[in-house]
C-alpha cells in the first residue's frame, strides 16, 4: 500500500473555485467494462455548459448511469477499456453524485458524521467541517438531528442526507442517478424540492424514468438509446414533441383504502402506506405464518432469491419432492418451468447464471421461482420499485398471470401503477412509537403546537444506548489498552491458586463496565463455557494422567487463567465505540486513513449486514432449503450475502469517490476523542490489573 | 499495480465484516461436530480453515499485498466487538490467520492465484494460529496430543481455507460480482463464455 505517502491532496484549491457552476465536457468517450464484449459507451460526444438543468431519459440498460460516471470523472480505467476524455474533477466533490439507492451512500454512525465525510476527505479544518455540515443539513432539508443513524431513516431522509454529503463539499454540479425512484410520491415530491433548491447556481445534470414533475425545472432533455446512442437531444418541448412517449399518463387511483387485509384467491391485494408503515415487516410476519402449504415470497432486492447458479434450476426449487401429497412429477416442473420462462421472456437465457441478468430480468425471473411451485399465496415486497415503463409492464403481467391460475397475491409498494392495477387496497397507518423508523417524511402536522423544532445540527460522538457505566468514560485507546494489559498479565497466572485470586479485582469491577445484569451475563457466559471446555480438555489431555485430581487443579489453573485472559477486555470492549475508535487510530496513532476510514464504514454498516442475512436465510428457508440448518444452505447463504456485500461495496466506492475518497490518504478525523483524568484512572487500572498475576506469584 | 483504489479496500473491508456476521451464523457448524469436540478438543482444528476464508477470498479476489489481512481484522474486529469469548485473543488470531495468508501469496510476489497457492496460504494460516493457540489456550496440552491437533489443522488450512476459499471465488465470478475487480480480468476464474451487454 502507498498510504500516507502522497502530499497531493488538493486542499489549498477546495476554497478557490467552490460553489461556481461547471461545465461538462465529455469527449470521443468509448467505455467496456470489465465482463462485456461490447463498449457500452461508444464515442460520446456531450457537452453541458454550466448552469444548465438536464435530463437524461431512455430506457433501462441504455447507459444512463455510465454516462453519470463519466461526466463525474469516475470511470475506472483499472476496471475496463477506456478511451478519450472523460473530465477528471480538480478538487474533492467538484461534483456532487446522487445513486438511485441512497444506502449505498451512507459511511458513518450519525447523519453528522456522514455529512462530514467529504470534508474530512479534503482535510479540510475541523471547525469549517461543523460550519459546512451545518450550512449543508439545512440546504438539503434534512430535517433530523445530527446524532441520529443514518441507516435508521427513510429512504427520502436518506435521499437528503446524501445530498447533504455533496454539498458539503460545494459541488459545481450536481450528477443525480434516478434519485426518486425507489421514493413514495410525497417523499419523491418532498426530495425534488430539496434537489431543486440546492441546484440554484450549479450545473444539474438527473436520470429519471418519470419525467412528468421535473419538466418545467429543465433546460434540455437528452433521449439515449441502445449503448448511449443520443437519439434526440434539445430543449424540453421539442423533444417531447418528437417522442410523445415519453411523458406518461399518470394511473388511474386504484381501489379504495381499507383497514382490512383482504386475501381473496386470484385476486391482487396492495399493501400500502407511508415508509416506516411496517409493510415489509406485515410482509415477513405474513411470510412466516404457519400454514400446510409454503407461500411463494419475492424479496425487494432480487438477488437476495437465488440459490442456484442457471436461470431454469431457479424455477426447478426446491430440488427435492417434500411432503405435499400432490407435488408435480418431474417432468410437469419441466413443462411449467418452460412454460414461465416463455411468458416472462426469458427463454433465451435458461442457462446463464441468474446474477448475470440485469434488473429488470431479476425480478421477473424472482417472481417466477415463486410461482413455479404453483403457491396458493404470493408475497412480494415493492415489486416494481425501480422499473422503467416497459420493465413495470412486464412485471404487472406475471402478476396477473398468477391472479389468472387463481393465487392470492399481495404486494408491499408504493408504485401509484401497481396500485391502479390492484383488486383491493389495505393502507397501513403509522403505529405512533414506532422507534426504529424514521416519520420525519410524513407531511408535517399542519398548526402544530408551538413554533417548530429545528433538528439540532451538532457533530457529537454517536450516542450510546442503555444505562451509562464508568467505562463510557474513557477514550477508546485506553479502553484497548486494559484489554491487552490484562490478556498480557494472565501469563502469569502459573498456578490454581494465583489464578482464582486474580479473578477477584474481576469481579470486583465487573459493575463499572456492565449495563444491566442479564447483558453483562450474556457476555460473560461464552467466556464461562470456554472456560470449563478448556478445564475439562486440560483434564483430559494434558500432561497430568488424565483426570487424576492433579489434572483437575491443572484444569482449574486453565481456566482461571483463560478468564483473565479474555474477561477485562469483553467487558471494557463494551464501552468501545467504532466511531472513535477509528478516529483514535486515524488520528493519535495515524494508521492509514483510507484503511481505517473504510474500515469504520464497514463496521458501522453491520446491522444492515444482518438484516440482509436474515432476509437471505428466510427467503431460503421459504423456498424449502432449510434456513441455517444444512452446511449446503450455511454456505448458499454466505455466497449470497458475499455477492450482496460485493455489490454494494462497488456503489459505495463510487459514492466514496465522489465525496474525494480516492486521494484522501491525510484526512481530519472530526470526532477524536480527548483523554481526561478518567483515563489516567483507567491506565493505572489496566496497569495494576496487568501485574496483579505476577505479584501474587511472587508474594506467594 | 499495488495502490488500493477505494473499490479495492471497499470489497476487501465488505467481505471482512460479510464473514464477520456470517460467523455469527454459524454455531450450527459447531453443533455438527459438537459431541466430538467434547470428547477430544484437538477435533475442532476440522473447522479452522472455514475462520480463515475472509482472508484468502480477499488475496484471491483484490490479488494485493495487505488485503487478506485487512479482510480478516474485520471479520475479527466485528467478532471482538460484538462480545465474541475469546476477546483480544480474536484479533490476534485474526493477525496471525491473515498474515499467515499473506505470507503464501507474497512467497509467489502476488502474481498466482491458484488453487495450490491458496492451499498454501491456508496451511500457513493454519501453523500461525496453531503455534498461537498451543501458547495461549492449550498450553498444558501433552505434545502428541498438540500435534494431532496441528495435523488436522493444516488439513483444514488447506481444504476448507484454499480449497473452499477457491470455489467460493468462482462461484463470486461466476455471479459477475467481481467484474470491476482483478479477480474479473481473470480468464481462469471467469471462463470465456459471456453475455452479451444486458438487454432485457
Amino acid at each position: 500500500m502507498t498510504e500516507g505517502t502522497t502530499s497531493d491532496v488538493a486542499v489549498p484549491s477546495v476554497e478557490a473555485r467552490s460553489g461556481q457552476a461547471r461545465e461538462l465536457r465529455l469527449q470521443g468517450l468509448t467505455w467496456r467494462p470489465q465482463g462485456r464484449d461490447e463498449p457500452t459507451l461508444d464515442g460520446l460526444d456531450l457537452t453541458i455548459p454550466a448552469g444548465q438543468r438536464v435530463l437524461l431519459a431512455g430506457p433501462s440498460g441504455a447507459g444512463k448511469s455510465t454516462v453519470l460516471r463519466a461526466l463525474a470523472g469516475l470511470l475506472d480505467p483499472e476496471a475496463g477499456d477506456l478511451d478519450g476524455d472523460q473530465p477528471i474533477p480538480e478538487r474533492p466533490g467538484e461534483r456532487g453524485l446522487l445513486l438511485q439507492n441512497p444506502v449505498h451512500a451512507i459511511v458513518a454512525a450519525t447523519v453528522g458524521r456522514d455529512t462530514a465525510f467529504g470534508p474530512e476527505n479534503a482535510a479540510l479544518p475541523a471547525d469549517e467541517i461543523r460550519e459546512r455540515v451545518t450550512a449543508a443539513l439545512d440546504a438539503a432539508r434534512v430535517d433530523v438531528d445530527a446524532s441520529r443513524d443514518p441507516l435508521r431513516t427513510s429512504g427520502g431522509q436518506q435521499q437528503r442526507i446524501a445530498l447533504a454529503g455533496a454539498l458539503a463539499l460545494h459541488p459545481g454540479a450536481l450528477l443525480l442517478d434516478e434519485p426518486t425512484s425507489m421514493l413514495d410520491l410525497d417523499t419523491a415530491d418532498r426530495v425534488r424540492e430539496a434537489i431543486l433548491a440546492a441546484a440554484a447556481g450549479r450545473t444539474l445534470v438527473l436520470a429519471e424514468h418519470r419525467i412528468e414533475p421535473w419538466l418545467e425545472h429543465l433546460d434540455r432533455i437528452i433521449l439515449l438509446g441502445p449503448d448511449a446512442t443520443i437519439l434526440a437531444d434539445g430543449p424540453p418541448a421539442t423533444v417531447l414533441a418528437a417522442h410523445p412517449a415519453l411523458r406518461e399518463a399518470e394511473p388511474g387511483s386504484g381501489p379504495v383504502p381499507e383497514a382490512e387485509l383482504r386475501r381473496v384467491p386470484g385476486a391482487l391485494t396492495v399493501i400500502t402506506g407511508s415508509s416506516g408503515a411496517g409493510k415489509t415487516t406485515l410482509l415477513r410476519a405474513l411470510a412466516d405464518e404457519p400454514r400446510d402449504a409454503r407461500p411463494g415470497y419475492v424479496p425487494q432486492n432480487p438477488e437476495h432469491s437465488f440459490v442456484v447458479t442457471t436461470v431454469r434450476g431457479e424455477l426447478m426449487v426446491p430440488l427435492r419432492e417434500d411432503r405435499d401429497v400432490d407435488t408435480p412429477t418431474w417432468r410437469e416442473r419441466t413443462a411449467r418451468a418452460e412454460e414461465l420462462l416463455a411468458a416472462a421472456d426469458l427463454s433465451h437465457l435458461a442457462e446463464a447464471n441468474p446474477h448475470r441478468l440485469s434488473g429488470g430480468e431479476q425480478r421477473r425471473l424472482a417472481i417466477l421461482g415463486a410461482l413455479a411451485p404453483r403457491p396458493e399465496l404470493l408475497l412480494l415486497d415493492e415489486p416494481t420499485v425501480g422499473l422503467d415503463r416497459e420493465r413495470r409492464e412486464a412485471v404487472l403481467a406475471l402478476l396477473d398471470a398468477a391472479r389468472a391460475e387463481g393465487c392470492t397475491v399481495l404486494a408491499a409498494t408504493h408504485d401509484p401503477h401497481l396500485i391502479a392495477r390492484a383488486d383491493h387496497r389495505h393502507e397501513l397507518v403509522d403505529e405512533p412509537g414506532r422507534a426504529s423508523h424514521d416519520r420525519a417524511d410524513a407531511p408535517a402536522p399542519q398548526a402544530a403546537a408551538g413554533p417548530d423544532r429545528m433538528p439540532d445540527r451538532t457533530i457529537g460522538p454517536v450516542p450510546r444506548t442503555g444505562r451509562p457505566v464508568a467505562a463510557d468514560r474513557l477514550n477508546p485507546l485506553t479502553l484497548c489498552l486494559i484489554g491487552l494489559l490484562t490478556a498480557a498479565g494472565s501469563f502469569a497466572v502459573q498456578s490454581w491458586q494465583v489464578g482464582l485470586l486474580s479473578l477477584i479485582p474481576l469481579v470486583l469491577l465487573a459493575p463499572l463496565a456492565v449495563r444491566t445484569l442479564r447483558g453483562g451475563l450474556l457476555r460473560l457466559a461464552p467466556i464461562l463455557f470456554s472456560a470449563l471446555t478448556l478445564a475439562w480438555t486440560t483434564a483430559l489431555l494434558g500432561t497430568a494422567p488424565p483426570l487424576s485430581g492433579e489434572a483437575w487443579l491443572l484444569g482449574l489453573k486453565e481456566a482461571c487463567r483463560i478468564t483473565v485472559f479474555v474477561a477485562p477486555g469483553v467487558l471494557a470492549l463494551g464501552s468501545v465505540d467504532v466511531t472513535a475508535l477509528g478516529d483514535s487510530l486515524g488520528a493519535r496513532l495515524r494508521l492509514p486513513a483510507r484503511p481505517v476510514a473504510a474500515s469504520v464504514s464497514a463496521l458501522v454498516r453491520t446491522g444492515h449486514l444482518g438484516q440482509r442475512w436474515g432476509e437471505i436465510t428466510r427467503v431460503r428457508r421459504l423456498r424449502g432449503l432449510g434456513g441455517t440448518r444444512s452446511l449446503r444452505a450455511v454456505a448458499g447463504s454466505t455466497l449470497a450475502l458475499l455477492v450482496d456485500a460485493l455489490r454494494g461495496a462497488e456503489q459505495q466506492a463510487l459514492a466514496m469517490d465522489a465525496r474525494g475518497f480516492a486521494r484522501a490518504t491525510r484526512r481530519t478525523w472530526t470526532g477524536v476523542p480527548p483523554f481526561r483524568a478518567a483515563d489516567a484512572v483507567g491506565l493505572a487500572l489496566g496497569v495494576a490489573l496487568g501485574l496483579l498475576p505476577l505479584v501474587l506469584t511472587l508474594a506467594l | 499495480m499495488t495502490r488500493f483504489r477505494t473499490i479495492d479496500l471497499l470489497v476487501t473491508v465488505a467481505i471482512g465484516a460479510a464473514f464477520g456476521v456470517a460467523f455469527l451464523g454459524y454455531g450450527a457448524l459447531y453443533s455438527l461436530i459438537g459431541p466430538l469436540t467434547a470428547a477430544f478438543k484437538p477435533a475442532e482444528g476440522l473447522l479452522a480453515g472455514i475462520w480463515f476464508l475472509p482472508a484468502i477470498l480477499a488475496a484471491l479476489i483484490v490479488r494485493k499485498p495487505g488485503a487478506a489481512l485487512l479482510a480478516e481484522l474485520i471479520a475479527a474486529a466485528l467478532e471482538m466487538l460484538l462480545g465474541g469469548q475469546w476477546a483480544w485473543g480474536t484479533m490476534i488470531s485474526g493477525l496471525l490467520q491473515g498474515g499467515g495468508v499473506e505470507l503464501g501469496f507474497a512467497l509467489l510476489a502476488y502474481r498466482r492465484f491458484t488453487l495450490p497457492v491458496a492451499m498454501l496460504a491456508g496451511v500457513f494460516a493454519a501453523a500461525l494460529e496453531w503455534v498461537y493457540e498451543r501458547f495461549a489456550y492449550y498450553p498444558e496440552m501433552s505434545w502428541p496430543f498438540a500435534l494431532v491437533m496441528l495435523a488436522f489443522f493444516l488439513a483444514s488450512g488447506a481444504v476448507l481455507g484454499g480449497v473452499l476459499g477457491r470455489a467460493a471465488t468462482r462461484a463470486l465470478a461466476a455471479t459477475g460480482a467481481l467484474d470491476a475487480l482483478p479477480a474479473g480480468r481473470d480468464r481462469a476464474l471467469t471462463g470465456t463464455e459471456r453475455r452479451p451487454a444486458a438487454v432485457s
